[in-house]
């Protein structure tokens, strides 16, 4: 695609004079303001705008719009986010389930320059949502990024650039039926893939079941096959503990 | 020629039993003893202090350092035949004098070996010495104090036996911290409709306050002029600067929006007439 506002999509995007994007609460817009110099300009719903110039060695600048985790604003603490279920999932012994919730995205820019993707710029296009959550106790629980988050049915029941969509594989391995009404994990390890205004992520698999004498959710990462575009991973993760969850 | 040249250095008695060719000798010993104590020191910091904690990696290279130092000192004196009996008899009695002239000194020290071993805080950690009054960046523990970076930019030097014996205050242990701040209402308001507003504004203006823990507001008092309420806030502990300054300020904001009188202080009187 060339030189052009856009109705907003995920993608690869060559610029050889300008480009705009209009997104929920953000508006975009890439500039050639002279001989291999392109300025990148963003203003967000409060009137901040984020500009930056960009040298490049080429007549045209390569440039990938593409879902990121939702981990980096208002600044980046954690790998750990917390999907706190509006409605239960109740599952009786020995059942097990799959389910869709959503997930909170961020968008990310980056300058494409051959294999290599350099992260230029990211933000939330519902900045309000985007809030830290403690999971377990202040001495010792785990800073997570929260997020209110609606079981749904299927993948397409989700807000274009705000969320997306996840699967739940769930199992009950106890011996009696329990209520799930929430699951923490580290979000960068699961992949995101988009196409078009779409992204979804890798699905998750989270097991009830007892470790030595304790009853854990065991969540672990189920990738999913998929043609759709793998997004590129945003800058630095920070080093975490894997943690197993309480049985609520 | 050499041989010659030694036998001559030999020859040569400064004291008896000590002669200029073994403080020679003494001498080389204690040059080869600093290039090994040197050389292991640089390979420490190259290849095992990454490894460690910033203060572990620190005092570790020390304690090699003089260690090897040392042992160098003790082959030089047996190897030059310096007999060190009659010194530690005078050293004895020296040392009882210096041991009074340097109590402090050596209370330091000992208060920073066991601050080492009880590590209370780590390097880079933020604390508060609220006895001392003094709170910041912990930049080191050395030998005989502690140095802590305030949040003004300055530097201050504690002796470690200060340090030992007042309480420390750990700022950063804990992923999350709390932050308070105390507003007072006019009697006549709506107490929830206060609280409503000003938890609005909160989530609405401060990203860093978390979610969950949500916000607290407690009656903390039915003073003279106002009811006074307590917000209790949860933060990343990074993120102190972002909230406990500026929750004042979004509260007041929130309580002005919504019409919501914060009184002055104001005294009722009565003529006794009436």
């Amino acid at each position: 695609m060339d030189d052009s506002t856009t109705s907003p999509s995920f993608g690869v995007f060559d610029i050889s004079d300008s480009f705009e994007l209009n997104l929920p609460n953000n508006a975009i817009r890439l500039t050639k303001i002279s001989e291999n110099v392109f300025s990148y300009a963003r203003k967000d719903s409060s009137g901040n705008i984020t500009e930056k110039i960009i040298p490049s060695d080429k007549d045209t600048l390569r440039i990938e719009f593409a879902p990121i985790d939702a981990l980096n604003y208002p600044a980046k603490r954690t790998n750990f986010m917390y999907l706190d279920f509006e409605t239960p999932v109740f599952l009786s012994e020995s059942a097990a389930a799959k389910i869709f919730v959503q997930c909170p995205i961020e968008m990310g820019i980056f300058i494409v320059n051959g294999t290599k993707k350099d992260s230029l710029d990211w933000f939330s296009c519902e900045p309000e949502k985007s809030r830290f959550g403690l999971y377990g106790s202040p001495d010792s629980g785990i800073l997570c990024k929260y997020y209110k988050s609606h079981v749904v049915n299927s993948y397409d029941e989700h807000e274009s650039f705000v969320n997306t969509v996840m699967q739940l594989n769930l199992q009950n391995q106890l011996g009696s039926g329990h209520s799930i009404n929430k699951v923490v994990f580290p979000i960068n390890e699961n992949k995101l893939y988009y196409k078009d205004n779409h992204c979804k992520y890798d699905s998750l698999n989270a097991v009830l079941k007892k470790k030595l004498t304790v009853e854990v959710l065991d969540v672990e990462i189920q990738t999913i096959e998929t043609d759709w575009t793998e997004a590129p991973p945003f800058e630095f993760s920070i080093p975490y503990k894997r943690i197993d969850m309480d049985v609520d | 020629m050499m041989f010659e040249f030694l036998d001559s250095l030999n020859a040569i008695e400064l004291t008896p039993g000590m002669t200029l060719l073994s403080l020679f000798i003494g001498g080389l010993i204690m040059a080869v003893g600093l290039i090994i104590a040197r050389t292991v020191k640089l390979l420490f910091t190259k290849y095992y202090a990454p490894k460690l904690s910033e203060d572990s990696a620190k005092n570790i290279g020390k304690l090699l350092y003089f260690g090897i130092l040392i042992i160098s000192f003790l082959v030089f004196t047996s190897s030059t035949g310096i007999d060190l009996s009659g010194l530690l008899v005078a050293g004895g009695i020296f040392g009882v004098v210096i041991g009074f002239a340097t109590q402090s000194v050596v209370s330091n020290l000992i208060s920073g070996i066991f601050l080492m071993i009880e590590k209370p805080a780590k390097q880079g950690d933020s604390i508060d010495l609220p006895d001392l009054n003094i709170s910041g960046t912990l930049v080191d523990i050395s030998t005989f104090s502690i140095r802590i970076r305030r949040f003004d930019g300055t530097i201050i030097r504690v002796p470690n036996e200060s340090v030992f014996t007042t309480p420390i205050r750990s700022l950063t242990s804990s992923q999350v911290r709390r932050s308070e701040a105390i507003v007072g209402i006019a009697y006549k308001e709506d107490i929830s409709k206060a609280i409503t507003a000003m938890e609005t504004e909160i989530m609405m203006t401060m990203p860093f306050v978390l979610s969950l823990p949500k916000p607290e507001f407690r009656i903390k008092e039915l003073a003279d002029s106002s009811v006074n309420i307590e917000i209790l806030v949860w933060h990343p502990r990074e993120d102190w600067g972002e909230v406990a300054p500026k929750l004042l300020k979004v509260v007041k904001k929130a309580l002005d929006d919504n019409h919501i009188e914060i009184p002055f202080p104001q005294r009722v009187i009565w003529n006794g007439k009436e």
